[in-house]
């Protein structure tokens, strides 16, 4: 194996230039975390008067503040029970869907397709009359079950769109010979297919729990109090028109932000791979 | 087949909690009848210890018979969103508090406000809370629809050390000092004003209405006006061209672009030496997680310029019509509770905010707290000219104008006449 030192000159700028390139990108992706959690230690005078240097102290007030002024704890268990029911619920079911759709031919089978995958180019804000006389209307606003329906919704056209991908992807010979030993379409389903979609359907799941954790518009519009109100909510108790406080708000982002971090971190390579599943078919 | 059980025990679990979960039925039922209030006066606002007071003593008052829920939506423009999609699906809170917003009108539009003229003129001590500019603020066509409990008496604030750094002795009392003091203040290395242009550029704007309503009568006549149409005056264009001038010279770097906190920011650490704000910012001056402790004692408040003043009550709380009279009535008694004398007194004493009524005196608690704030309502009671703040007369939708234009009007990209042209038109889409 060659090092470094034995490397053509040419060859060992490409290195080099490789080398830049990756710690840009880790830089790039990494600074706005960095400045959220530095800016948590930062006096609000020290935020708004220089956004990029150095707290003068390490101080936990903000933290300590951010619990005081705003339910966060409360919204923060709230996020975590909606985000995983609808995230659960949304991906059982697309499963199912797309698996229908990635393997069976019915009439109207690409029309309806095609109606699921439109909504995706809708704007949530022509959204928000129409959902909320509808759940008002199902006496389901203010309730944390409100919430899962309408995000399950939302959610639906991109784990549809993903979920379709990944199962298209899986060689029919699998139920092929499944079927030939005997198994049902139910267990073909359960036992065969989803297991070997694990890939897109934590995808799915990841992205479907992504959307929902960081939603607002929705949160705010159809609930009224705090048993159903969700983490971003929390954040706008931090800032009014006349009013600030910038370091509890950063504190209070740092304690929203770890959740997806860690999902992201534990999913991150299924997610790569069922990105890239869908390109290869049988 | 035990593993086909086992595999079906996990969808059967999802189903389970799905209908568990939506079968959840509502809150507990009481005796009192619930208004449920939606409010924005919560987390870090200045008024979010009032509401919370007035809540517990009203609730304490009225027990067994009504009872407020308390509903934060907090972000003031969170809560002006919220209630327009609720307008506009005809689903309102039983109370609604216009704050600066006007949100009085297009709660009219949808005709789902209250009258309480009759309720108002028939209940004397509540009618002896209105002021004509009050009356003026809360009523349309003759009829009484909302109740005010704050006045907005809104000055600028200087510090007084950077002022006596440049050697300037007291506030200006003509544009042309004032512009001379901004000189004199740049040439001694010190930025004269704390500006903004985003969020409405509420600085700004106090600024630009002060100049407006002093250049003239005609110009004090347009800052009288409510919901003004036509923005192309001289007036209006002089104060642009004056705002234009102030943002590119006279200012720090980040007021183009920056909201109201980079202002404030500025002015609370002393890169600034004035801003234009009302009396709830002076419990900013002593907090010492936004500025340095005993700031406040170098903090004096003026009237503007050629004696102006702002001053007119906030739009206050309305009532919405409802399908159960029993809570109609709870919102009646709601409203005539959060403007009367003494939630006018309890607002004074903690935040700092004056009284919507000129009956309510400044007691004596809300002077040892407040002294900065009797100065300047001692100087506000001499100024000779007063009218209500531009944002609060003008349509709605053109705040965001505001905030999109000035930036370009500070670049230079359109003129005084096209900002105010521009603001025409915006004007325009709502007849």
């Amino acid at each position: 194996m060659r090092t470094f030192k034995h490397l053509k000159t040419v060859e060992k700028l490409g290195f080099v230039a490789k080398y830049v390139f990756l710690l840009g990108c880790v830089c790039t992706a990494l600074f706005p975390l960095v400045w959220v959690f530095m800016s948590s230690f930062k006096t609000n005078a020290e935020i708004l008067s220089n956004g990029i240097s150095l707290p003068s102290r390490f101080s936990f007030d903000g933290y300590t503040q951010a619990l005081k002024i705003s339910p966060i704890l409360q919204y923060f268990f709230n996020s975590v029970v909606i985000t995983s029911i609808t995230t659960v619920v949304n991906v059982f079911f697309l499963a199912m869907a797309a698996y229908i759709f990635a393997r069976y031919q019915f009439r109207g089978k690409n029309i309806l397709y095609l109606l699921l995958s439109l909504s995706l180019v809708i704007p949530m804000t022509a959204l928000l009359h129409p959902v909320y006389m509808t759940i008002n209307a199902l006496h389901l606003a203010n309730k944390k079950s409100g919430l899962v329906l309408v995000y399950t919704a939302l959610n639906l056209p991109m784990s549809l769109l993903i979920l379709r991908g990944t199962f298209q992807s899986i060689p029919r010979s699998m139920e092929e010979a499944a079927v030939m030993d005997g198994a049902g379409f139910v267990r073909v389903f359960f036992q065969i297919m989803l297991p070997m979609a694990k890939s897109g359907l934590a995808s799915a799941g990841v992205l479907t729990f992504l959307n929902c954790w960081n939603e607002f518009t929705f949160a705010l519009v159809l609930t009224s109090s705090q048993s159903a109100r969700t983490l971003p909510l929390s954040l706008s108790y931090f800032t009014s028109q006349f009013s600030f406080n910038y370091t509890a708000m950063f504190a209070a982002i740092v304690i929203a932000i770890i959740p997806s971090i860690v999902v992201f971190a534990l999913f991150q390579e299924q997610i790569v791979r069922s990105l890239t599943a869908g390109a290869i078919k049988e | 087949m035990k593993g086909i059980t086992g595999k079906r025990f996990v969808p059967l679990c999802i189903a389970g909690l799905c209908i568990a979960l939506f079968a959840a039925c509502g809150g507990k039922k009481s005796g009192a009848v619930i208004i449920n209030y939606p409010t924005f006066q919560c987390g870090v606002n200045t008024a979010a210890p009032v509401v919370e007071q007035l809540i517990a003593e009203f609730n304490q008052q009225y027990a067994g018979k009504y009872e407020i829920r308390k509903e934060d939506v907090p972000g003031d423009q969170n809560y002006v969103d919220k209630i327009r999609v609720q307008l506009g699906t005809g689903d309102v809170p039983p109370v609604i508090y216009g704050g600066g917003y006007n949100l009085l009108d297009p709660a009219l539009a949808r005709d789902v406000v209250v009258d309480l003229t009759a309720v108002i003129n028939g209940d004397s001590e509540w009618k002896a809370l209105y002021s004509d500019t009050a009356l003026t603020v809360n009523s349309r066509d003759g009829k009484i629809y909302a109740s005010s409990s704050e006045g907005s008496v809104i000055g600028y604030f200087y510090n007084k050390e950077l002022f006596a750094k440049a050697g300037i002795t007291a506030p200006a009392a003509s544009w042309d000092e004032f512009f001379r003091q901004c000189d004199t203040l740049k040439a001694a290395g010190i930025t004269p004003l704390a500006l903004d242009t985003a969020d409405s550029a509420w600085i700004s704007m106090l600024w630009m209405g002060a100049i407006i309503a002093t250049e003239n009568t005609a110009g004090l006549a347009f800052m009288q006006q409510m919901t003004p149409n036509n923005y192309n005056t001289p007036e209006m264009i002089k104060a642009a061209a004056l705002i234009q001038n102030m943002l590119r010279n006279y200012t720090t770097v980040d007021a183009v672009g920056g909201a109201y906190e980079h202002a404030a920011n500025n002015f609370l650490s002393g890169n600034a030496a004035m801003i234009a704000n009302g009396p709830w910012m002076m419990g900013d001056f002593s907090d010492t997680t936004k500025t340095s402790a005993g700031f406040a004692d170098k903090v004096g408040a003026a009237v503007y310029p050629g004696g102006f003043v702002y001053d007119a009550p906030i739009q206050g709380y309305f009532v919405t019509k409802q399908k159960d009279p029993a809570l109609q009535e709870a919102s009646i008694a709601m409203v005539k509770f959060f403007t009367s004398a003494h939630a006018q007194q309890v607002a004074l004493e903690i935040q700092g905010m004056v009284p919507s009524s000129p009956g309510v005196p400044i007691s004596d608690q809300a002077k040892q707290k407040w002294p900065l704030l009797v100065n300047f309502l001692d100087q506000a009671n001499n100024a000779q000219f007063r009218s209500d703040n531009l944002q609060a007369t003008m349509y709605p939708n053109l705040l965001d104008i505001v905030s999109q234009e000035l930036p370009r009007l500070a670049a230079g990209s359109i003129t005084p006449e096209q900002f105010c042209q521009l603001l025409t038109e915006g004007a325009a889409k709502n007849n």
